[in-house]
């Protein structure tokens, strides 16, 4: 199963997710990009059934691309939260809903303000400081509730985030070996190495 | 000519014209006048209301308050205020749209609707009657004062056709060409407000269709004594306003706040402005005819 | 386990002499996992009512958005506010529209209604699931620790509280009846309405 976590620090999101896609007991790829860069300042970190998660993540991505072609600007951060959350939440009512977990982090530019949303497949929605997905959430939240630091720097986000990547890998039973790290700020969205 | 190509909204007539829409828009230059200044720190919208007559029963509205129970302006969504001037049946039905399109976009996005797309919404609307034929468009154009964090204030009036433009300040209804080089006249870039407020009561009172009567300075003092005295007479129609007026501004939170005047402050605000006290001396007390419509 | 118990949380409100009390814990959870400590269960409906929505979180946020849909139209439209008998029969009426597919909420109102007098009476009802109301003259209770808010409102509820004595009450109720459920607690908000103002006061409660 996918691992997901994103953290908020002084200015900035940083999003990660492994990059493993699997079907049952066998590793078909080992560098699937599971984090989605929605507009300039919004990324998307998806989990869940596989074949939902990629139709679901292409119809947000396509929809707030079309938003921001419609009208110039694109949608804030919790704007886009809001509409992502409302999509899961009708799909969950309807014949064959969408089973897909998401991170989504962004830099609103407009306030200044970094925002970090944990929603479920259910359509429930939080903004919190520091969330995840899957299995690592139960080895990573407590740590998080530990070292996290709203006030922190890029660099102190990344160590926070490693320490949970090592716990996983130290106790987890299947770990995955690599992960995708994304940051966005105010200069927009860029890929790190870990 | 006309006659030939006029009886459908969704024919050209061979100089390229649909009459249709011509004629709504016809019918909207005798309406009453809505007038919009935007400013630095707001937007201000004042209209010019009808006076149907001393029989109206007016006792059951209650004075223009929350959502505007006025004739021409309308609280559309909590950062939007709207400004109608045409056929008043087809502006109700038209508020009820943008209404619901704004509740629908807080619902969906968690937000307050941007001012651009709410027009956009209702000119999708109104352009439908130009090309889908059996019915006649809608005898109405708004202005939209308003206010999202992506363009901060905004002014925007659309048409019968579906076009729709920004402005610093515009004007629709009956003698807007007077009233637009007027506000062409004394628009300055950086204006405040205060200034805005005084430059739409202005133009408003030199506008009103009694103006045209006698000389300007005169017609100016003459057309707020009457809207002073029109409301301030208590006996048949005291309810009655002549007119509507509403700002755009932030509040101490920097969230939008929608006022739209009640006669009493409207009466407060020609004091201060002291429009009404100058006709109190009564240099142009002349005579009115008390059924005469402002 | 019920789909009702899946993120936990729960709201309690009380009357009291000419004001009412309604307060909710905070926690988001997913069964056992607690993920967030600041999920708001109580939202303010007018100046005069506040509406709890225990239950299923999604369900929360979209019971949430609905009421604001159609109170901001009723507003608009009658150019009043609304007023909270006619506000529960709203909910009711709202939840009854998925009676074969229900929101799994299970919705707790406190207002102040206007008397022709101008006096405020105090209001508080809840409804089942599909909207069945319950008009209560004490207190209600829902969420996962209703069946321990019970217990704990019984013994500590008096008529004609005053307000700061109302708003212990509903605080003591709250946080002790919480630390019983595994699934309700991580901190809690009471709302005390009283016929000038409305107090919000935040409280930590126990982190486990």
């Amino acid at each position: 199963m996918d691992i997901s976590f994103a953290l908020t620090g002084k200015g900035y999101v940083i999003v990660a997710a492994d990059t493993t896609a699997a079907r049952s007991i066998v590793k078909m790829k080992v560098d699937e990009d599971k984090i989605k860069v929605l507009s300039p300042h919004l990324l998307m970190a998806y989990s869940g059934e596989p074949g939902d998660t990629v139709q679901f993540a292409e119809y947000i991505e396509r929809n707030i691309r079309l938003y921001h072609i419609r009208n110039t600007y694109a949608l804030r951060p919790p704007s886009a939260a809001s509409w992502i959350r409302r999509s899961l939440a009708d799909s969950l009512r309807s014949r064959r809903p969408y089973a897909v977990n998401l991170l989504v982090g962004g830099y609103d530019t407009s306030t200044h303000t970094p925002h970090l949303y944990w929603i479920d497949y259910l359509g429930t929605m939080s903004e919190v400081p520091f969330a995840a997905h899957g299995y690592g959430a139960y080895f990573a939240l407590s740590l998080l509730d530990r070292y996290h630091d709203p006030e922190a720097s890029v660099e102190e986000g990344l160590a926070t985030l490693r320490r949970c990547l090592d716990e996983v890998a130290k106790r987890l039973v299947v770990t995955p070996e690599k992960y995708k790290v994304k940051i966005v700020d105010k200069d927009g969205v860029r890929e790190v190495e870990i | 000519m006309a006659r030939r190509y006029d009886s459908r909204t969704t024919i050209f007539s061979p100089e390229g014209r649909l009459y249709q829409i011509e004629y709504a828009m016809e019918a909207i230059s005798h309406a009453g006048i809505v007038i919009g200044v935007l400013s630095k720190d707001g937007v201000v919208l004042a209209a010019e209301k009808k006076v149907t007559g001393k029989l109206l029963d007016m006792s059951g509205a209650k004075g223009q308050s929350y959502g505007g129970s006025g004739e021409k302006i309308f609280l559309l969504n909590s950062n939007v205020i709207g400004g109608v001037a045409g056929i008043t049946a087809d502006a109700n039905s038209l508020i009820n749209y943008a209404r619901q399109a704004a509740q629908r976009h807080l619902y969906m996005y968690n937000e307050d609707i941007p001012v651009e797309l709410l027009a956009q919404r209702l000119c999708d609307l109104k352009q439908g009657y130009t090309q889908y034929g059996g019915l006649r468009p809608f005898g109405v154009s708004l202005l939209y004062a308003g206010y999202d964090p992506h363009y901060q204030f905004q002014l925007y009036h659309s048409d019968p056709s579906g076009n729709y433009s920004g402005w610093k300040a515009t004007c629709i209804g009956a003698n807007n060409g007077t009233a637009t080089s007027l506000l062409k006249q004394d628009y300055k870039e950086d204006i405040s407000v205060a200034d805005a407020i005084e430059l739409v009561l202005k133009v408003m009172s030199k506008t009103m269709d009694s103006t045209t009567l006698g000389s300007e300075k005169r017609a100016y003092y003459l057309a707020l004594r009457f809207v002073f005295r029109k409301r301030g007479a208590a006996q048949i129609a005291d309810r009655e306003t002549t007119v509507e007026f509403a700002t755009l501004t932030l509040d101490a939170e920097k969230k939008p706040k929608a006022k739209i005047y009640n006669p009493a402050e409207i009466d407060a605000l020609l004091h201060k402005h002291g429009l009404a006290k100058k006709d109190e001396e009564g240099s142009v007390a002349a005579p009115i005819p008390s059924d005469q419509t402002v | 386990m019920s789909i009702m118990e899946y993120n936990g949380g729960s709201v309690i409100a009380m009357v009291g002499k000419e004001c009412v009390a309604i307060a909710s814990d905070l926690r988001l959870g997913n069964q056992a996992l607690g993920i967030s400590s600041n999920f708001q269960k109580i939202f303010p409906m007018t100046d005069r009512i506040y509406l709890g929505l225990p239950g299923l979180a999604t369900d929360v946020t979209t019971l949430r958005d609905t009421f604001r849909y159609r109170l901001n139209m009723y507003k608009i439209k009658e150019e009043r506010e609304i007023e909270p008998e006619t506000f529960a029969h709203l909910v009711s009426s709202t939840l009854y529209e998925r009676r074969f597919g229900p929101w799994f909420i299970e919705p707790v109102m406190a207002g102040l209604e206007k008397t022709p007098s101008g006096a405020y009476k105090p209001f508080i009802a809840a409804t089942d699931l599909i909207g069945c109301i319950n008009f209560a003259k004490d207190f209600v209770v829902a969420g996962t620790a209703s069946s321990k808010l019970f217990g704990v409102a019984e013994g500590l509820w008096e008529p004609d509280l005053e307000p700061e004595d109302l708003f212990e009450t509903c605080a003591q109720t709250l946080l002790n009846a919480v630390d019983r459920d595994a699934y309700s607690g991580w901190g809690a908000e009471v709302y005390l309405i009283t016929k000038d103002k409305v107090i919000k006061r935040t409280l930590k409660g126990r982190m486990d």
